[in-house]
């Protein structure tokens, strides 16, 4: 019953959950937009968030739920080639592969998740409003 | 409780609950729009645009005991034209507009039911 008080608190929340796990996911990019070698030895992949629906089909409607982070993926396009003959991770010509990361196509994407998050953000006041205003039915 | 059965069955209480419930379930609609404006192949949903005439040609047939067997559904919505490559039709500003909207629309229906309620208010006092 309560949960039903503020209207499409479950959608929202979940929203803002996956748009700051988003946010995480591009600070950490960029973190390592020079990360050459992990601990595996590998060159950093660029990790890219996986949004699902979660609309569930009940027998009385559908039930919304916003949505689902469904998995973080590597991003295996190729990264670029640079010439750094001193580098500990240069290969025997001297070339060094970078990290697929590219800082401005970050920085689009923080823009969007962070106005996303703010959108949603705003959604929960007018949810709250609305629940208020129903509280307050016959004073 | 005879006298508050009559409450709960007065016309404009019964479309007000209605309305309410269909603004309730917009809501939850809209903001699940939101939550899925980057999810990949998206359709946004609504709700039936026919409730309100179903509603309105209830009313007109004064079957207002009917009403209450009347609930909104929510439909994908299809007839929007998808702005992103993988079919998703989610905007950002069209789906806080009709959000604000439907908060506004809210706001006047809980007005309306408590004006209903003043009203009775006042008969019982019999002063205002």
């Amino acid at each position: 019953m309560s949960m039903n008080l503020i209207p499409g608190i479950q959608s929202t929340s979940s929203a803002l959950t996956a748009e700051k796990l988003r946010l995480d996911m591009v600070a950490q990019n960029i973190a390592n937009a020079n990360t050459t070698q992990d601990l595996n030895g590998e060159v950093y992949k660029r990790k890219e968030v996986i949004f699902e629906s979660s609309l569930k089909r009940a027998e009385n409607g559908n039930v919304y739920k916003g949505v689902n982070v469904v998995e973080i993926r590597d991003d295996n396009s190729p990264g670029k080639k640079v010439y750094r003959p001193g580098h500990p991770h240069a290969d025997e010509r001297g070339m060094v592969q970078m990290p697929n990361v590219e800082v401005t196509k970050e920085m689009v994407d923080l823009i969007t998740a962070s106005r996303s998050y703010e959108a949603n953000l705003t959604v929960v006041r007018t949810a709250r409003q609305m629940a208020q205003q129903a509280l307050r039915i016959g004073r | 409780m005879e006298m508050l059965g009559k409450l709960y069955s007065l016309q404009n209480y019964v479309i007000s609950n209605k309305l309410l419930d269909k603004a309730h379930l917009n809501h939850e609609v809209l903001s699940h729009n939101l939550a899925n404006i980057e999810t990949p192949g998206y359709k946004r949903s609504k709700v039936e645009e026919t409730f309100d005439a179903k509603l309105q040609s209830l009313v007109d047939a004064k079957k207002v005991s009917q009403i209450k067997n009347l609930n909104p559904k929510a439909v994908v919505d299809f007839d929007s034209k998808p702005i992103r490559v993988d079919g998703n039709n989610v905007e950002l500003d069209k789906e806080l507009m009709h959000i604000n909207q439907n908060a506004l629309n809210y706001e006047f229906l809980t007005q309306s039911v408590s004006g209903t309620i003043k009203h009775l208010n006042t008969a019982i006092r019999g002063r205002i």
